[in-house]
């Protein structure tokens, strides 16, 4: 299908307003208001990140420094690269379990291809990588062509991926890893630590796919009437297994970083990633019920999540009161974003 | 249960899925079809990695084993140890993984007095909620040992070390070190796991004899590497060069926290301390990385409880608790743990 609108308005979300007038065609709901729920949506989160930063740089001593901030966003990159791949499957309407799972079998792969001496870098990075793009195929392919619920399928190779990390590893880490490899993880460049500068460019990438290209059209048309679009005429299938693909190879660049930055690649970790990962995107301002999210929403609310936890360690904050704090937050978030959509309708 | 549960449920309540594919009869018995599968192949995967119970040799002793968690690599090695010595006095070993569920440990026990196995080795998740494990076999008159760490009911035979020691061991290190003066972290494993308990415990018993020893945050770091790492990332950032030392309740937290104190330049002037002497760990030591890593002999452990239990069967005298030392390895004796 393909939408003619008049000249781009320069507000920041473009994209959005074009899945609202696709939307519009089908559902004739009132494009004006769809919108002004969009932008007061974005900006709650925006609202609540400002306002959580202002009152954590008062109470925090050496909260607001250059290296605490680089500290931060270092640590967000993983969870951040997991959420972008999740809020273009969440945007489908559907969801991927899987993530974490997926980072430990990547991490274990690719960190057994990156002894010392053994290949070059680019192997372990190239082989990782089509682990993780194999994974994301397979849960697009079940979604689309069997059509089994996102959420069984991706629950099913959650399971699947951990035993496979746990085979190929015999249940113990992989370490003793190349320095080229490690440096992807530790290394900086011009003092820019480099999963940064990663973090950076995929954010890019995704923002532009979304906002920029047919495909992100697409992908809001699908999560905001399957039936709508693929009655437009949009291969409705084709784009479903891109974006559990695309969600895979996420993760799967998420698990090389993890594996490098802690210099091993270990069976057991990233359980509860997903959840994380979803929660970032679901505090961005991303619905559940499809059609809906951003990709700077998503990475507001892994900064969010991000700078909750580093402020709390600062602080000293005990752990068992740091998961109620991370809780209540997080609910405390979705709900000035879900109060300032409602004031918009 | 919990796979089960969500395929009653997603089976039962369509308003669960996220997305819901057209419902057609066809696509309803592959449902079916796909639960049946998964409910059949399920059982069979998770509960038993050894083969077939009590099949085979008449005469062979039986030993049922249920660990704490395979994906641990101290339990794995464990569990290697007492496969090895299993096999070695001739005596069929069926082991389960409890994968941290105490519930799930008391079920495999309680299917290893259903298979009427001749001695059961328990290596408990939880000091409270295991105990029931030991109860149950012991009513069923199957001795049953525990290996690596205690329940609150005493089993036939206990085969373990005493974490308290590793803490004192660990602490003392660093109080040596420090000429008993200066800032301490102190990262703590799983809170309410028996190991986490004990070795802060006996780390602080330490604490408490050097008064200039202070304790300036603990926070746990759930014996993971990568969130050890980032606790000491952010810990650099409150506490900076006011950091004299790091007691890491585990090795992959130890490495973790040493990682970040490399990457921000500091470690030459904060000692690491952690416990299990895990390969890699070892290496740390060796060229000098990390300060101090404390031995606990899985090998020992493993090979120990399968002596024991099958000296409890075939009657033979047996001592009911064998206490493994932990060994403090430094640059000076690593080598030695090395192999």
């Amino acid at each position: 299908m393909k939408t003619v609108f008049e000249k781009p308005e320069p507000v920041p979300n473009k994209n959005s307003m074009e899945q609202e007038k696709l939307v519009v065609q089908h559902k004739s709901d009132n494009s004006v208001q769809a919108f002004n729920r969009e932008k007061l949506g974005k900006y709650g989160i925006l609202i609540a990140f400002v306002m959580l930063c202002i009152v954590l740089s008062v109470i925090t001593p050496n909260f607001l420094t250059l290296t605490n901030i680089s500290v931060i966003v270092k640590q967000v990159s993983i969870n951040a690269l997991l959420a972008f791949g999740v809020t273009f499957v969440i945007i489908t309407g559907g969801i991927d379990l899987s993530l974490g799972s997926i980072v430990a079998v990547t991490g274990v792969v690719a960190a057994s291809f990156a002894h010392p001496d053994t290949y070059p870098l680019l192997v372990p990075l190239a082989i990782g990588l089509l682990v993780g793009i194999a994974f994301g195929a397979f849960n697009g392919f079940i979604v689309t062509k069997a059509k089994v619920p996102s959420f069984i399928v991706t629950l099913g190779t959650m399971t699947i991926g951990r035993g496979l990390a746990l085979i190929l590893s015999k249940g113990r880490p992989v370490s003793n890893l190349s320095d080229s490899f490690n440096f992807i993880g530790g290394g900086s460049i011009a003092g820019i630590p480099l999963p940064i500068i990663l973090l950076g460019v995929v954010f890019i990438i995704c923002l532009l796919l979304l906002k920029k290209t047919t495909i992100g059209r697409y992908i809001y048309a699908i999560g905001g009437n399957e039936q709508a679009a693929k009655a437009s005429g949009i291969d409705v299938n084709n784009i479903k297994l891109f974006v559990y693909t695309l969600s895979g190879a996420l993760a799967a660049l998420a698990g090389i970083v993890l594996a490098s930055r802690i210099t091993t690649g270990q069976p057991n970790i990233g359980a509860g990633f997903e959840l994380t990962a979803i929660a970032a995107a679901v505090i961005g301002g991303t619905s559940t019920s499809g059609g809906v999210g951003s990709i700077t929403g998503t990475l507001l609310g892994a900064l969010l999540i991000g700078v909750i936890s580093n402020s709390l360690d600062l602080l000293n904050v005990s752990s068992y009161y740091q998961q109620v704090i991370m809780g209540a937050i997080i609910i405390v978030a979705v709900s000035i974003d879900t109060i300032s959509r409602k004031k918009g309708d | 249960m919990f796979s089960f549960r969500i395929l009653y449920d997603t089976f039962n309540n369509q308003d669960l899925l996220f997305s819901m594919p057209t419902k057609t009869n066809f696509i309803k018995s592959i449902h079916l079809l796909a639960t049946l599968l998964v409910l059949a192949i399920l059982p069979t995967s998770c509960d038993s990695s050894g083969s077939g119970g009590q099949a085979g040799d008449e005469n062979k002793i039986v030993v049922g084993a249920t660990m704490l968690s395979m994906q641990n690599e101290f339990v794995v090695n464990v569990h290697d140890e007492m496969e090895k010595k299993a096999e070695e006095l001739g005596v069929e070993l069926i082991v389960n993984d409890a994968q941290r569920s105490a519930l799930k440990q008391v079920e495999q026990v309680e299917s290893f007095i259903a298979q009427k196995v001749d001695v059961i080795v328990l290596n408990p998740c939880e000091v409270e909620a295991s105990s029931p494990a030991v109860q149950k076999a012991l009513a069923a008159n199957i001795p049953i040992v525990n290996v690596n760490s205690a329940t609150s009911t005493t089993p036939t035979a206990f085969v373990g070390s005493d974490d308290t020691e590793a803490g004192r061991m660990a602490m003392r290190f660093i109080a040596e070190k420090l000429g008993g003066k200066g800032n301490v972290i102190m990262i703590h494993g799983y809170m309410g796991q028996a190991a986490q308990i004990q070795r802060e415990k006996g780390a602080k018993e330490v604490l408490k004899e050097y008064p200039g020893l202070k304790l300036i945050a603990e926070q746990t770091g759930e014996w993971d590497r990568a969130k050890s790492m980032s606790l000491m990332e952010n810990w650099i950032q409150s506490h900076g060069k006011g950091i004299n030392a790091v007691f890491a309740h585990n090795d992959e937290m130890g490495m973790g926290a040493l990682k970040a104190l490399e990457d921000a330049g500091l470690k030459n002037k904060v000692i690491v301390v952690s416990i299990d002497a895990i390969a890699d760990a070892l290496q740390a030591v060796k060229s000098g990385r990390l300060d101090a890593t404390v031995f606990q002999n899985a090998h020992q452990q493993g090979a120990t409880a399968i002596e024991t239990a099958v000296k409890i069967v075939k009657k033979e005298p047996y001592e009911k608790q064998v206490l493994i030392p932990f060994e403090l390895v430094t640059k000076q004796n690593v080598a030695q743990y090395i192999k």
